[in-house]
């Protein structure tokens, strides 16, 4: 018993001292904490963080809007007429769409990265910006589109206007077409009366 | 350094508050380096930085949290006894602050050169109790009135083995003043209290093997006088928030903090005191060699705080090496090991010193 | 009037208020810290007559021994704020009569015994007398001490462990 009393002794003070030990060489090992703002982790390659969108290059298919499970891309888009085409984007492909408003809620954003898989032009893309807290959160609704109001309500009356030129010239068309299927088959009822002549021309 | 100030002043008065400022600066310039030096050593045991951004390597963040201190509210709950409440920090911080008064900082500065020293500290620390137990009462707060009764327990418990080992270290000295203890040790690093105290002779070389245990006993005791890790169970965050000063904030909080780390220098100096030499320097004075008198002072007080802030500095490693005791276990350690250890030390380092 | 004087009745005030504040309190926690600023202020004036240890001693012993066990067992004791403490006088005849005998003695104490006034040499060390005179004069006193404090001490022992069982 008291040999037990010893050995508790010698003991406590010992495993006391290994572990002195311990933390003394910790002392020395270097800090595994980042200075934030200075210093920052190296973020991994396919990290999801921040969308962002290259207008430029958006075609306004709507594909990562319909992905989205949170339903946090809003787009809006006015067909583009003829004469007032959108540029193609940085890969040629062309433009049939005027994207006039493009709006993702980044609050609302899980960052599940659905919508840039099935993206034609590649336009939609997470990048590595992971700092963009704000005080309001409807600062974090991000619009992307750069078209001015202005500028979209003339798109948007281009449109109307073309369409209703179209359906003007439709019209006309259709009534040109008309009066023309009316006179060709006037036409055609004359050659019918007009053929035999015709043989009796061929016939001379 | 008093006859200096008497002679000045006229009045011994006078002089003798004069006397303690330089002790009231020491212990506030000492917090806002321990309070650094803890976070640092902490946070570098556990790979971490620590504060790095007031100053260099924050050396400057204890100030910068001290001034955050003082301007907070004052916060006074309706429930509280609201004399003891306020009074109970001051008790705390001044029953630190006089033990000071008897330390030997260098050869011509020591707050009071009285007979009664050491016992004068020992008295002191248990009468800080007194106003812990206060601010615990008064806080009306059950969390702190635990860590009150819990602090009062462990002092009073471990004022035992603290006291066995000073009445040793009392008969080797045959004195009880700290400067004449440390005069005492002069001269050679081998007068140390730790290898056996001044004379030398075969008593000597009987005696290392037990001022070591004597020195490690009395290090384990005030280590849990002054309510550190392991021993911080007044204080245990995890269970009760913060002890017996959960209820106080601003000013009157950082008078516990301070009387807390002012106690962990007092420990550290009285170990110092009673077997590392005082101030006294193992290789000799710089001053001696190039003649410069007034040289030796500053020596000797650099030592002094060299020496203290190395146990400063081990009580932080220990803290952040052992996890906390359980109630029964403090009690076990103090009266089932420390007291008998102190007693069979005591008696013989008795027998040795009659022979 | 020396500036000590004035400290000597800094510390008589301090001593005779809180004494009286101790009995005259309502709480009794209150009265145990009353009771600090007693022994404080008695301390203080054994260190003004040059007594330098038994002030120490005062504090050890009596602040932070018997008040420190004062207040554990009040802390303890379930049901102190709302118990209802008796102050009031209840006999006044044989309180005064006691009282006027004490204080008679007292006085007739003080005013016949020859005062040894000495100004000049106070001792400047205390302890070392003390406990020479402790270890041969009153050798006799001191271990019969020793050992009723250790009968208590066992006693104490004893009776704790008997709950146990
Ligand atoms: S990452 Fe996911 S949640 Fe975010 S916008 Fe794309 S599809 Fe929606
Ligand atoms: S899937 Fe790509 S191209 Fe289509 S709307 Fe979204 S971002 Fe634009």
């Amino acid at each position: 018993m008291i040999k037990n009393y010893f050995k508790n002794t010698w003991e406590g003070l010992y495993t006391i001292l290994i572990g002195m030990k311990i933390t003394w060489k910790h002392l020395f090992v270097p800090s595994v904490t980042l200075q934030y703002p200075e210093e920052r982790a190296k973020l991994p390659e396919r990290a999801r963080n921040r969308l962002f969108l290259n207008y430029n290059d958006c075609i306004g298919c709507m594909q990562c809007a319909a992905a989205c499970p949170v339903n946090c891309i809003e787009i809006e888009t006015v067909k583009g007429i003829p004469t007032d085409m959108p540029d193609p984007t940085s890969k040629g492909q062309k433009k049939a769409l005027w994207v006039t408003k493009f709006d993702i809620d980044e609050g609302k954003c899980c960052f599940c990265q659905l919508c840039v898989a099935p993206c034609p032009t590649e336009a939609i893309y997470m990048t590595d910006i992971y700092e963009y807290s704000e005080f309001d959160r409807d600062n974090l609704v991000y619009n992307f589109a750069s078209l001015t109001k202005e500028e979209v309500q003339q798109k948007q009356d281009n449109f109307d206007k073309f369409q209703a030129e179209k359906e003007a010239q439709k019209l006309e068309a259709a009534k040109a077409k008309a009066e023309a299927d009316a006179k060709k088959a006037a036409e055609e009822k004359a050659k019918l009366e007009v053929k035999p002549s015709n043989d009796e021309k061929k016939e001379d | 350094m008093q006859n200096y100030l008497i002679e000045i002043f006229g009045s011994e008065i006078v002089a003798y508050i004069l006397a303690t400022v330089p002790v009231l600066a020491f212990i506030v310039l000492f917090v806002l380096f321990a309070v650094w030096l803890e976070r640092k050593v902490s946070a570098h045991m556990q790979d971490r930085l620590g504060p790095m951004r007031v100053g260099w390597h924050g050396v400057l963040q204890t100030l910068a949290d001290f001034l955050k201190l003082l301007q907070k509210e004052d916060i006074i709950a309706t429930a509280n006894d609201k004399a003891l409440f306020n009074i109970a920090p001051y008790v705390v911080f001044v029953t630190t602050l006089a033990t000071f008064t008897m330390l030997p900082f260098t050869s011509i500065f020591i707050g009071s050169n009285a007979d009664v020293g050491i016992f004068f500290v020992l008295a002191f620390s248990g009468a800080v109790v007194a106003g812990i137990l206060m601010a615990g009462w008064a806080s009306n707060n059950k969390y702190s009135l635990y860590g009150s009764l819990r602090s009062a327990a462990q002092i009073v418990s471990y004022e035992i083995p603290t006291a066995l080992v000073v009445l040793t270290m009392i008969m080797l000295y045959g004195t009880m003043s700290l400067g004449e203890i440390t005069i005492a040790q002069t001269s050679h690093f081998w007068n140390w209290g730790i290898f056996g105290g001044p004379e030398l002779g075969l008593a000597k070389i009987l005696l290392v093997p037990f001022m070591f245990v004597a020195f490690i006993i009395l290090f384990i005791s005030t280590l849990a006088e002054s309510n550190r890790t392991p021993f911080d169970l007044p204080e245990s965050e995890s269970e009760l928030v913060a002890g017996f000063n959960t209820e106080y904030s601003g000013i009157k909080f950082s008078m516990f903090f301070l009387s807390e780390f002012a106690n962990m220098f007092l420990i550290g100096s009285i170990l110092v005191i009673f077997f590392f030499g005082g101030y006294n320097s193992p290789f000799g004075y710089l001053g001696n060699l190039l003649g410069i008198e007034w040289l030796i002072p500053i020596e000797q007080l650099l030592w002094f705080l060299g020496k203290g802030m190395f146990f400063v500095f081990v009580d932080m490693w220990l803290r952040w090496t052992l996890p906390r005791v359980r109630v029964d276990q403090l009690m076990t350690i103090c009266w089932k090991y420390l007291i008998p250890y102190a007693f069979f030390n005591l008696l013989i380092v008795g027998l040795i010193l009659l022979i | 009037m020396s500036i000590y004087d004035l400290i000597f009745y800094l510390f008589a005030t301090l001593t005779i208020v809180s004494a009286l504040m101790v009995v005259s309190s309502d709480n009794i926690v209150r009265s145990a810290f009353y009771l600090l600023a007693t022994f404080f202020g008695v301390s203080g004036i054994y260190v003004l007559l040059g007594a330098d240890f038994v002030a120490v001693t005062q504090i050890m012993v009596y602040i932070g021994g018997i008040l420190i066990l004062l207040l554990f067992g009040v802390m303890l004791t379930s049901n102190i704020t709302n118990v209802e403490i008796k102050k009031g006088t209840a006999k006044i005849l044989p309180a005064v009569i006691g009282i006027g005998i004490l204080l008679g003695a007292v006085v007739s104490v003080m005013t016949r015994t020859k005062w040894k006034i000495h100004l000049t040499e106070i001792p400047q060390t205390t302890s070392f007398e003390l406990g020479k005179l402790l270890i041969t004069d009153y050798v006799l006193v001191f271990e019969l001490l020793g050992i009723l404090l250790l009968i208590a001490l066992i006693g104490a022992a004893s009776m704790a462990r008997r709950e146990q069982e």
